[in-house]
């Protein structure tokens, strides 16, 4: 391999898309039905037909206004969910785009349960049923067909950018190892969120038993930071609530079949104790701390009681997971649980950082735009909107597809100088030569991880110290992980696979690095187990109802801390569902 | 381990260079030996159980279990898919023999065995 004789796969296109996951298919139909004559590039480093969140299929639609509701209903049961703060504009937005974004979909093949005259099936306020264990496929169908270019196992690793504007990225195949070029008018992140920052719940070949894609890594907000783009809301992490052990979700038990949390002496302490924040409809933040502090103040295991049901809805609730959560199915039947006998065993998983649950990633405005020009964010990695779920990614990429497609042509292609493309192969193939030259002095990626994930556990808030967290603790996980950069260089790698985890591990610790700034920066507790606060411990609307912003400086490496207002938008009481 | 390519079942999908299971991984995770054209799970710890190598199998070579750390031995789950490709039929064993099967409304897309990689010439990064 001789870094200076590349051969260098140059690509230009009008938009880019980084990410073929969910948003990013959908991205690519709408900006091709706008413009059909428009060059469209999707850069994804998996394959598309089975790649990111959805590889493995969904059993329902989250995120959909049932008969009765309306976009600004959605806004204040969000805003309820969310504890009071949350970008109004970008979830109205996208509410008012689930029946197109989802009619769409459904147009493409994907079934969607309905009752004798069509109509979905309902499963809560904001929930339809669907058999979607092919969606992956199904989008990914429809964007090939839409004549989008896909660029298969290509691994992006940094946008390139002039002066405040973005001209698209550079990645390298996993599969031959060349180093893609890609010169775009526009370009938009849709790559998913981060997993892997915080030490698992489980360990040895169970590790990536995780409720998140662990092939997200968090890449998508990585190179953002890496080129200046302002981010938002990282503190307001991701802790969900589920099965024990095998980690999948507890809706599809708790709506599915109404069945309540309960703890070891049968209380149901949601109903009890958070009765004034709605019991088992508390805010989900407060359904993830409920558990927590059952099991901290030694009340626990913790349950959802589902003795209620029959052996009918037991195995109806069985067939709901294997659209999208097998193994739980076998956990049961390896377990000798019937879940009609006993109740099923709930758990919190490490925190993750995802815009589409909760509110990390890019700051943008309502066209789904960045602060740095040209560059759009979508899905789980756009920040500001929680509770996207499937259709509010779909809504975020249609939204960001119309204006980057609506204002291509003022947009002018700039030349990137040689040298910054032969700065990033170096940094790209490091690892490999790394381990050529001097893999004795080496770290292994997955060392690298491993060190990543223990420290953020013990002082930033993980699984082992019930999420909590002080100034002191926090201040030691920045020190620590403050030296983990200049370790770089030593990261080794045998394979191309092998150096796609060494590019993973470098982007989980930019996160870590952002996230723990935030952390350190909100001096409240918003968001109960998401971010518990110990020497903050209550929630203070007066100084804290705002936005708390970073942005790593491209030029110093610094990163700077900054609030943005929030903006009440509909009117009522912010901490009531329908207030 | 999550998932186990069974090597007496397993064609290699006759010499293809990117069979399905390869290409479905989301994480990159199955690999070809070349020496036998046969697939298997190279990096078992970082599997998802997320299953479309399972089920895009045309052989079905693949098996599917859970890491002993969570289930007691001989429980099974298995996924066929008929021709018609509208529906899964999952067959549930339990560790003590007892079946259970369930029907599973879906739309199973057909996939090629196998699909050229994108781009030109590859280029030699061997060390």
């Amino acid at each position: 391999m001789d870094l200076n004789n590349r051969n260098d796969e140059i690509i230009e296109t009008d938009l880019l898309i980084i990410g073929g996951g969910t948003a990013g298919c959908l991205a690519a139909v709408e900006a091709k039905e706008k413009n059909p004559a428009l060059s469209v590039t999707i850069m994804e480093k998996a394959h598309i037909d089975r790649s990111g969140c959805l590889a493995g299929g969904m059993n329902a639609i989250n995120a959909y206004l049932n008969p009765g509701e309306t976009a600004e209903s959605f806004v204040k049961y969000v805003r309820f969910d969310s504890c009071g703060l949350i970008r109004e504009d970008l979830v109205q937005s996208m509410a008012e785009l689930f029946e197109y974004s989802v009619k769409k979909v459904e147009k493409w093949g994907l079934p969607i349960l309905s009752d004798e005259k069509g109509n979905y099936l309902p499963r809560g306020r904001w929930n339809i049923k669907i058999n979607g264990e092919s969606l992956k496929p199904i989008i990914a169908k429809a964007a090939k067909q839409s004549g989008a270019k896909i660029l298969n196992w290509v691994t992006a690793t940094n946008l390139l950018r002039k002066g405040n504007r973005i001209h698209g990225a550079v990645g390298f195949s996993v599969r031959h190892g060349r180093m893609y070029v890609v010169k775009a008018k526009a370009t938009l992140i849709a790559t998913g969120g981060a997993a892997g920052i915080y030490k698992p719940n489980n360990m040895h070949d169970a590790q990536h038993k995780t409720w998140y894609s662990p092939f997200n890594n968090g890449a998508g907000y990585a190179i953002g930071i890496r080129a200046g783009a302002e981010m938002t809301s990282f503190e307001m992490r991701y802790v969900a609530l589920r099965t024990k052990d095998a980690i999948a979700p507890t809706g599809t038990i708790a709506l599915g079949v109404n069945a309540p949390q309960v703890n070891a002496k049968g209380e149901k302490f949601m109903q009890t104790k958070y009765a004034h924040l709605g019991g088992d409809g508390a805010p989900t933040p407060y359904r993830a701390y409920g558990p927590i502090m059952e099991i901290k103040e030694g009340r626990g295991p913790v349950y959802l009681d589902t003795r209620h049901i029959n052996e009918k809805q037991a195995s109806d609730l069985k067939a709901a997971f294997l659209d999208m959560y097998p193994s739980q199915v076998l956990y049961w039947t390896a377990n000798d649980i019937d879940p009609s006998k006993e109740p099923v065993e709930v758990q919190t998983t490490e925190p993750y950082i995802v815009g589409g649950h909760c509110q990390g990633g890019y700051w943008i405005d309502v066209n789904r735009r960045t602060t740095l020009e040209g560059l759009y964010a979508a899905g789980d990695v756009a920040g500001g909107a929680p509770f996207k779920f499937v259709s509010g990614c779909w809504a975020e990429a249609v939204i960001a597809a119309r204006d980057a497609v609506a204002s291509m042509s003022q947009t002018p292609s700039e030349e990137i100088d040689s040298k910054t493309i032969d700065e990033e192969a170096k940094r790209i193939y490091q690892p490999l030569l790394n381990y050529r030259h001097k893999p004795a002095q080496g770290v292994l990626p997955y060392d690298m991880e491993v060190r990543l994930q223990k420290i953020m556990d013990e002082y930033a808030g993980g699984f082992s110290t019930y999420y909590e967290m002080n100034e002191e603790s926090l201040l030691i996980a920045r020190k620590q992980l403050a030296k983990i950069p200049g370790q770089f260089e030593y990261l080794i790698a045998n394979d191309l696979h092998q150096l796609m985890k060494a590019h993973e591990i470098i982007d989980r610790v930019d996160v870590a690095r952002v996230l723990v700034e935030h952390l350190l920066y909100r001096k409240e507790t918003r968001w109960p187990s998401y971010q518990t606060r110990m020497d903050y411990p209550d929630r203070d609307d007066e100084n804290w109802l705002k936005f708390v912003n970073s942005r790593m400086n491209p030029e110093t490496g610094k990163i700077e801390m900054l609030t943005r207002p929030y903006e009440q938008l509909i009117a009522g009481d912010r901490y009531k569902p329908r207030g | 381990m999550p998932v186990y390519v069974n090597p007496n079942i397993c064609n290699g999908c006759h010499g293809a260079t990117q069979p399905p299971c390869i290409r479905m991984c989301p994480g990159d995770l199955i690999v070809k030996d070349p020496l036998v054209d046969k697939a298997y799970l190279k990096y078992p710890e970082d599997c998802w159980d997320c299953l479309p190598c399972v089920k895009s199998c045309p052989v079905e070579a693949i098996e599917f279990y859970l890491s002993y750390q969570m289930g007691f031995k001989n429980a099974s789950l298995k996924p066929h898919i008929p021709a018609t490709r509208d529906h899964i039929i999952w067959e549930s064993i339990d560790s003590r023999g007892k079946k259970e099967t369930f029907t599973i409304r879906t739309k199973v897309l057909d996939i090629e065995i196998d699909e050229k990689v994108e781009g030109s010439t590859p280029v030699d990064f061997s060390i």
